[in-house]
């Protein structure tokens, strides 16, 4: 007979709430087989574990199930306070009864009931468990980061300077991301380049660090400590070890007007280009939709004027595996286009802002680009349609953000702060110049982020009118803003030379894609999703994958790097070990009674299962079986339910564990 | 018709304003539909659709209105058919409602004594004509194309919003209106004010904000150049078109500006007005005069800005 433990835990009151404890407790008793139970109001605080080992060793207990949260939560805890005790780990199990009961519910009574026939199950499979073994695998030193963007820099580095080989794969020719565009950074006003471009440098020069620019992930397999990366280099018809990065193609290649992404289509470059002159690594791309070479096969003007014969037409796309042991996702975000909303999206475009047709309407990175002394204008805010400087510039916030109606309920957090930046930077540039600001609120947690907002109302003549903007129509030169103040309650009408929308920050186009490769999860928005929104903020569930950056959700540079460090600090927990301890619920095969149909490997989602052949002492083939490789098996069971033999098994799920579930209900 | 295939058949929702102050409209969509050879056949014993007033005053009420003409329309066969954007807007509302809302449509079903028609399509005259009936037929049946006549055509709140309830068109920059107008041969101008408020049910309440609402629209409507104004609503029309010489009255003098305007913006400031009459125009009053019906019989004569001088003008007449 076993002696089993029951705790019943109140979670404060969120169990107690609603399943009567004490009643689950000593139902708990009456089990056969169970030879203690209680209740106790936090089983995972110090004197709830210490309840826990002193049960264990008076009752000499042989296995423990603690009814309390959810095993993501707690099941590390218990089982190690089991192992204190002297019991195997293994044996110690988790009734879920917050989040599987108490939550979800309402009527005491029924939910009392279910929270026992919770117990009993537990009980069932904790009689029938076995003492197992974890599984040791080795860590693979050497880390993955995705993504070039200041998270992705910052991460990198990191991990470099403790002394760790970097693999930083970014998708576009340079890393940079959205820091490199920009031109002062609030709440300091320093300029984005002159703090940007040393880390940039830095990232180049590292002996650690492998930079693979305009390349992605093109597959992913294996598991914490031991991922193998598909990387996919895109062509970029020059040759990177020969390029010394003079520049001179560029100067010759005959086609220039190609508007430049950098500079959000405002400024102009060449089919065969580098995306801004302090671009990491200076080595160009050709842009093969437009250059003429690949378009008529006439020019080849980049070929006959590069000295070292760097550029290479006939390049192809190139795959390498790189192994590694944690991987860094740092991708970032994209800005929301008030774009007619393309077929299918869930996203809303802003007709009554004439879904982007009219030139003087700008988004805050264009505003940057043209307050950014490398932009398209020198610096100086000359707008679009006329190249006239303008004296009255509304801004717009919360443009897609905050607006349920168009698709997007959340803030994007830095909108307010870089609005009042902007404003400021245009007073400095414009003396004459009044800037006007519709919005809803102002949102600055942050330090020195109040001070920074005030300033731009108190200090630098920003109008801040509280309310939302209606429509914007071209009338003439001008663009009429309609829109209301709600302070004063009255419909506002501005003729302004230039519009400013602060657009949503939204996930990067592919992010969903990526995710899927990688195995980790999304929200709706499809921003990444951390493993606890309070105590696991950089890592992801998927074990051996950290967050950092814009791609989680909006973020401002600050929040960004410190984000970034954590995650690089996780990578070099991990990589503090030799080995790493796996849980042993993996599958194993019965090659007795495995009839080699392999029907397990086709369903196995972790491609953990091979062929093996089984031979006798003559080395006669006698039969093939499946084999389960434990370091690549996720745990999921496909395997079991799929085997026509019953011969495949996880350990801590076994049948007959599962089977003693079902029939003591 | 091409022949052999089947006759298009509605069932017709007139409302209320098309049977009073919105004749025309009434006139004007059965000479258009008789001309097209689309069969229109009214709603026997319909009634109010509530309006604006009653789900203003009472949910249930507004939408057991609906819900029960909705019933009588299902007798009759054919999709609804629906002219004025005010009746389609609660029409399309109650079933978007109560197909939302299980309790509100028992309530309603209690209410009315039978089940609540949500599945009867509503369809708004200008789907009808664009979709249906199709653009390109209605390009080759047209007998007198309204050739020059420069037209800005006039959506108003209604017709297209709530995004998730008519889905007529684009919800802020929609095009159907344009589309039938070129398909008629005349030429939508592009304007600003398309789809600003004209002040609506305050024309009785607080005429004032009518006045200043609909100039802003007949202004840009002017500035762009607009020969007239095509609607698809009969306040919109009776806004603009009665209301229209009270508006010159109130707001035709040089220096007035289109709103409270406290950031001292320069608009309309000091320039001499623009003045001109502009017509208001039915969809169906255009599209049945381009279908060759005479004029005599789509209800010009009882309209307060004349729009015979303007269709002489352009030999439309
Ligand atoms: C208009 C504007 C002004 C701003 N001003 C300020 C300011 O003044 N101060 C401040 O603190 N913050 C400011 N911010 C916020 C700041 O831009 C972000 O905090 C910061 O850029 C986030 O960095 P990131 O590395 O997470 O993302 P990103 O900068 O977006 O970088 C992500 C990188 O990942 C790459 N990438 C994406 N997908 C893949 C993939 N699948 N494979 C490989 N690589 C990929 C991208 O090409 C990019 O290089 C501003 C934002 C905007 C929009
Ligand atoms: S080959 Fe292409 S990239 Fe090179 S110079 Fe000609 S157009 Fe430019
Ligand atoms: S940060 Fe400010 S402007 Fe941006 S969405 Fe949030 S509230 Fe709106």
């Amino acid at each position: 007979m076993s002696r089993i433990g029951v705790f019943v835990c109140h979670c404060g009151e969120n169990i107690s709430r609603t399943v009567d404890v004490e009643q689950v407790a000593s139902a708990a008793g009456e089990i056969p087989g169970v030879a203690y139970a209680c209740d106790y109001k936090y089983m995972c605080s110090d004197p709830g574990q210490n309840l826990l080992k002193k049960a264990v060793a008076e009752h000499k207990l042989d296995g423990v199930v603690v009814a309390a949260c959810s095993p993501r939560m707690h099941e590390k805890t218990f089982r190690k306070a089991a192992s204190a005790a002297g019991l195997n780990p293994y044996l110690c199990d988790m009734a879920n009864i917050r989040e599987h009961c108490s939550w979800v519910h309402e009527d005491k009574k029924l939910a009392t009931a279910k929270a026992s026939d919770i117990v009993k199950l537990m009980v069932e499979r904790v009689k029938k468990g076995k003492s197992l073994a974890p599984i040791t695998v080795p860590v693979t030193k050497r880390a993955l980061v995705i993504g070039g963007g200041i998270a992705g820099i910052q991460a990198a580095l990191d991990i470099a300077d403790a002394g760790h080989q970097v693999v930083l794969v970014e998708r576009e020719p340079s890393i940079g991301g959205h820091m490199a565009q920009l031109s002062e950074t609030f709440p300091t006003l320093d300029c984005s380049q002159c703090i940007m471009t040393p880390k940039m440098v830095d990232v180049a020069n590292h002996p650690n660090i492998t930079l693979h620019t305009y390349s992605e992930i093109e597959k992913v397999e294996g598991y914490i400590g031991n991922f193998q990366v598909t990387l996919k280099h895109k062509a970029r018809s020059v040759d990177e070890s020969k390029c010394t990065g003079c520049g001179i193609c560029m100067t010759k290649c005959p086609k220039k007007k190609i508007p430049n992404e950098f500079d959000q289509g405002h400024g102009l470059r060449t089919a065969i280009y580098v995306p801004f002159p302090q671009a990491v690594p200076n080595t160009p791309v050709i842009d093969r939709e437009n250059c003429t070479m690949f378009q008529s096969g006439k020019c080849g003007v980049c070929a006959k004027v590069c000295g070292p014969g760097a550029v290479d037409y006939q390049q192809e796309d190139r795959f390498s595996v790189e192994a590694v042991g944690a991987v860094v996702v740092a991708t970032g975000f994209k800005l929301y286009s008030i774009d007619r909303k393309p077929e299918g999206s869930p996203i809303q475009g802003y007709g009554e802002f004439g879904y982007g047709a009219i030139p003087d309407v700008i988004d805050g990175m264009t505003f940057e680009r043209l307050a950014s002394a490398s932009g398209p204008t020198g610096g100086k805010i000359l707008r679009p349609s006329d190249g006239k400087e303008p004296k009255q510039v509304v801004f717009i916030q919360c443009v897609g953000s905050r607006a349920r109606e168009k698709g997007i309920s959340y803030c994007s957090k830095v909108c307010c702060m870089y609005t009042a930046k902007h404003t400021m930077l245009y007073h400095h540039k414009v003396h004459d110049g009044q800037a006007y600001v519709f919005f809803m609120d102002a949102r600055t947690p942050g330090k020195g982020y109040d001070e920074f907002w005030r300033r731009a109302v108190e200090e630098e003549e920003a109008v801040y009118i509280r309310g939302m903007v209606s429509r914007l129509y071209q009338k003439g030169e001008k663009i009429v803003v309609m829109g209301s103040d709600i302070q004063v309650g009255v419909q506002v009408e501005i003729e302004a030379d230039l519009v400013v929308l602060a657009t949503a920050v939204q996930a990067q186009d592919g992010a969903d894609l990526l995710a899927q490769k990688l195995g980790i999860s999304y929200d709706k928005y499809n921003f990444y999703s951390e493993a606890h929104a309070k105590l696991k903020p950089v890592e992801c569930a998927t074990a051996g994958i950290y967050l950092a950056g814009a791609c989680q959700g909006p973020k401002d540079i600050p929040d960004t790097v410190s984000q970034a460090s954590a995650a690089a600090a996780k990578v070099m927990t991990l990589f503090s070990k030799d080995q790493l301890e796996r849980d042993p619920v993996v599958a194993k095969v019965n090659e007795k009674y495995c009839v080699g149909c392999l029907a397990c490997k086709k369903v196995c989602p972790y491609g953990a299962v091979e062929e093996k052949e089984i031979r006798d002492r003559q080395g006669n083939l006698v039969k093939v079986v499946a084999y389960v490789n434990p370091g690549v098996c996720g745990g999921c069971g496909t395997c079991q339910a799929t085997c026509p033999s019953k011969s495949v098994e996880l350990d801590g799920y076994t049948d007959e564990q599962i089977m003693a579930m079902i029939e003591s209900l | 018709m091409t022949p052999g295939k089947k006759r298009l058949n509605y069932s017709y929702y007139p409302g209320c304003s098309l049977h009073a102050s919105g004749r025309e409209y009434d006139i004007s969509t059965r000479a258009l539909f008789k001309a097209l050879n689309v069969g229109l056949k009214e709603v026997p014993d319909w009634f109010c659709c509530g309006a604006t007033p009653a789900h203003n005053v009472d949910e249930l009420l507004s939408l057991s209105l609906c819900a029960k003409n909705l019933s009588l329309a299902e007798q009759v066969e054919g999709d609804l058919a629906v002219a004025c954007a005010a009746c389609f807007s609660r029409l399309k509302t109650t079933q978007h409602h109560l197909k939302e809302d299980e309790e509100k449509r028992k309530q309603v079903e209690t209410a009315i004594a039978g089940p609540a028609a949500l599945d009867k399509p509503v369809k708004h005259i200008l789907e009808i004509l664009a979709r249906e009936f199709g653009l390109s037929k209605l390009e080759e049946s047209v007998k007198k194309p309204l050739m020059g006549l420069k037209v800005a055509s006039y959506y108003g709140c209604l017709l297209t919003r709530p995004p998730e309830v008519p889905e007529l068109d684009d919800c802020e920059d929609p095009s159907i209106m344009e589309d039938i107008l070129r398909a008629l041969g005349a030429e939508p101008v592009k304007w600003s004010h398309r789809m600003e408020c004209c002040g609506a049910n305050f024309t009785l309440s607080r005429p004032g904000v009518v006045l200043k609402l609909s100039n802003a629209i007949l202004e840009s409507a002017r500035l762009a150049g607009a020969d007239c104004i095509m609607v698809a609503c009969p306040l919109c029309h009776g806004n603009l078109d009665i209301r229209q010489k009270e508006i010159k009255d109130a707001y035709g003098a040089p220096d007035s500006t289109l709103f409270g305007n406290i950031f001292g913006s320069e608009l309309q400031q000091g320039a001499p007005k623009d003045q001109r009459d502009l017509p208001v125009f039915y969809i169906t009053q255009l599209a049945a005069l381009a279908m060759g019906v005479p004029s005599g019989n789509l209800g010009f004569e009882s309209v307060i800005t004349d729009p015979k001088p303007l269709l002489r003008e352009k030999q439309l007449l």
